[in-house]
């Protein structure tokens, strides 16, 4: 089966210098970005990852005496192509603050406890229907140690790997109803505004399972569609 | 009878982000920047290695930068469906690999030297994700001395003076090293797909 990637429309797609992202103008090209025929190379890619990577568990929030400090929360994503078609047994890496706003990695700073019963990270597969579960607690906002003081809203990490080496996608997904959401420079840089909407995820009634935890649903659109016949 | 076309929907592919300065450590698997291997099996074809610093404009080696690679094995053979000689792959060796940099902002991969996929010189295909990357920077890494370059449809749509930024030089038999800088003097050229 072939997968065409076509160019996405720019305004759906993030800045790659963001006023006031410091890091920002040293790091994004400076020369035009090449537009290229795409061969064999980008339109496959590594299927199987799991192969070569561990996978660490959807239930990130702990039980009982190591239950994780903050708000209970339930994860429902789903992972689909530009068909709509659901991207089944797929790598999704997904990455958090704990409920207090820190990371547990060495290069974050002391702003925020380190809660021994989180460590922020799961490994996990999609299922044929594109879907998987994760029980966690839900992030904390942090502040990025910038001059003027830029928060960034409770937010969750992902790397997808997809189908092919083009459609391989990093991003974040933001909260409904988050007052940061507005300030955020990361997130508004994303020009479009349904696009930025797209990035937030809904919160939904709860299921009672798991218990006394908050449900939010998300979709993520990989790239990729599957080639239509040439017409004759 | 009329026939109706049918409509696909298209839905819009969602917004990249950086990956930030807090990619977990665990996600580096030990192991995951040697390709030449695979559940202990050793790949067909040359070991070769491919290591390299990265940069920004004002020089900085960058710490903590995720490098992929994705590459056909010794016989130019991808292990994907899309392939049409997938099923003579290699079934020794995976094509992807991860690494990390470190302080100094190197990074390095153990593989074998691919060959050449059908239309294209032997090359590996290079995917960098950072803090304050907000999109992934995709570039491929061509060998030395190879006639095929000058033919690669890849290669060739880079501007002529930039394209031997894109090739990696033989420090030592088969040690191949290639440097990268994201922007600035011998900026990296950077392909926009």
């Amino acid at each position: 089966m072939a997968y065409v990637i076509v160019p996405r429309h720019e305004r759906t797609q993030p800045l790659r210098i963001v006023p006031g992202y410091p890091q920002t103008p040293w790091r994004n090209p400076k020369q035009p970005l090449i537009r290229r025929p795409p061969t064999l190379s980008e339109l496959t890619g590594p299927s199987e990852v799991a192969k070569r990577v561990k996978l660490l568990g959807g239930d990130i929030a702990g039980h009982g005496e190591a239950q994780a400090i903050g708000q209970l929360m339930h994860l429902k994503l789903r992972v689909v192509d530009e068909d709509g078609t659901p991207v089944g047994g797929t790598v999704v890496e997904i990455w958090q603050a704990n409920g207090a706003g820190r990371y547990i990695h060495p290069n974050d700073d002391e702003h925020a406890p380190v809660d021994r019963n989180f460590y922020g990270a799961a490994r996990l597969l999609t299922d044929e229907r594109g879907l998987l579960e994760l029980r966690t607690v839900k992030p904390g906002a942090y502040p990025v140690p910038t001059k003027d003081g830029w928060w960034r809203p409770p937010h969750i990490h992902f790397s997808i790997f997809g189908k092919v080496w083009l459609s391989r996608l990093v991003t974040q997904m933001y909260f409904p109803g988050e007052p940061l959401n507005g300030q955020d420079r990361i997130l508004n840089a994303v020009p479009d505004t349904a696009a930025r909407a797209r990035l937030v995820a809904r919160l939904v009634p709860p299921t009672g399972d798991p218990a006394n935890a908050l449900v939010f649903e998300h979709q993520i659109v990989l790239r990729g569609r599957k080639a239509t016949p040439s017409q004759p | 009878m009329k026939k109706r076309k049918a409509v696909r929907r298209r839905l819009i592919p969602s917004g990249e982000a950086t990956i930030g300065p807090f990619f977990p450590p665990r996600y580096v698997d030990a192991g995951a920047n040697d390709l030449s291997q695979l559940e202990d099996r050793k790949a067909d074809g040359e070991v070769i290695e491919i290591a390299g610093t990265v940069r920004q404009e004002d020089g900085t080696p960058l710490d903590n930068l995720v490098v992929e690679i994705w590459q056909a094995d010794a016989n130019g053979i991808y292990r994907h469906v899309a392939d049409p000689r997938h099923r003579e792959a290699d079934t020794k060796f995976f094509g992807w690999g991860r690494a990390a940099t470190d302080k100094e902002g190197r990074y390095a991969f153990r593989t074998i030297r691919p060959g050449a996929p059908e239309g294209r010189a032997r090359h590996v295909n290079v995917m960098l994700m950072f803090s304050g990357l907000m999109r992934i920077l995709k570039t491929t890494m061509f060998f030395p001395g190879e006639q095929a370059n000058e033919a690669d449809p890849v290669y060739r749509a880079v501007p002529k003076a930039r394209r031997k930024l894109l090739v990696a030089r033989e420090e030592a038999l088969g040690r191949y090293r290639f440097d990268l800088k994201l922007r600035g003097a011998h900026e990296t050229p950077f392909f926009d797909d």
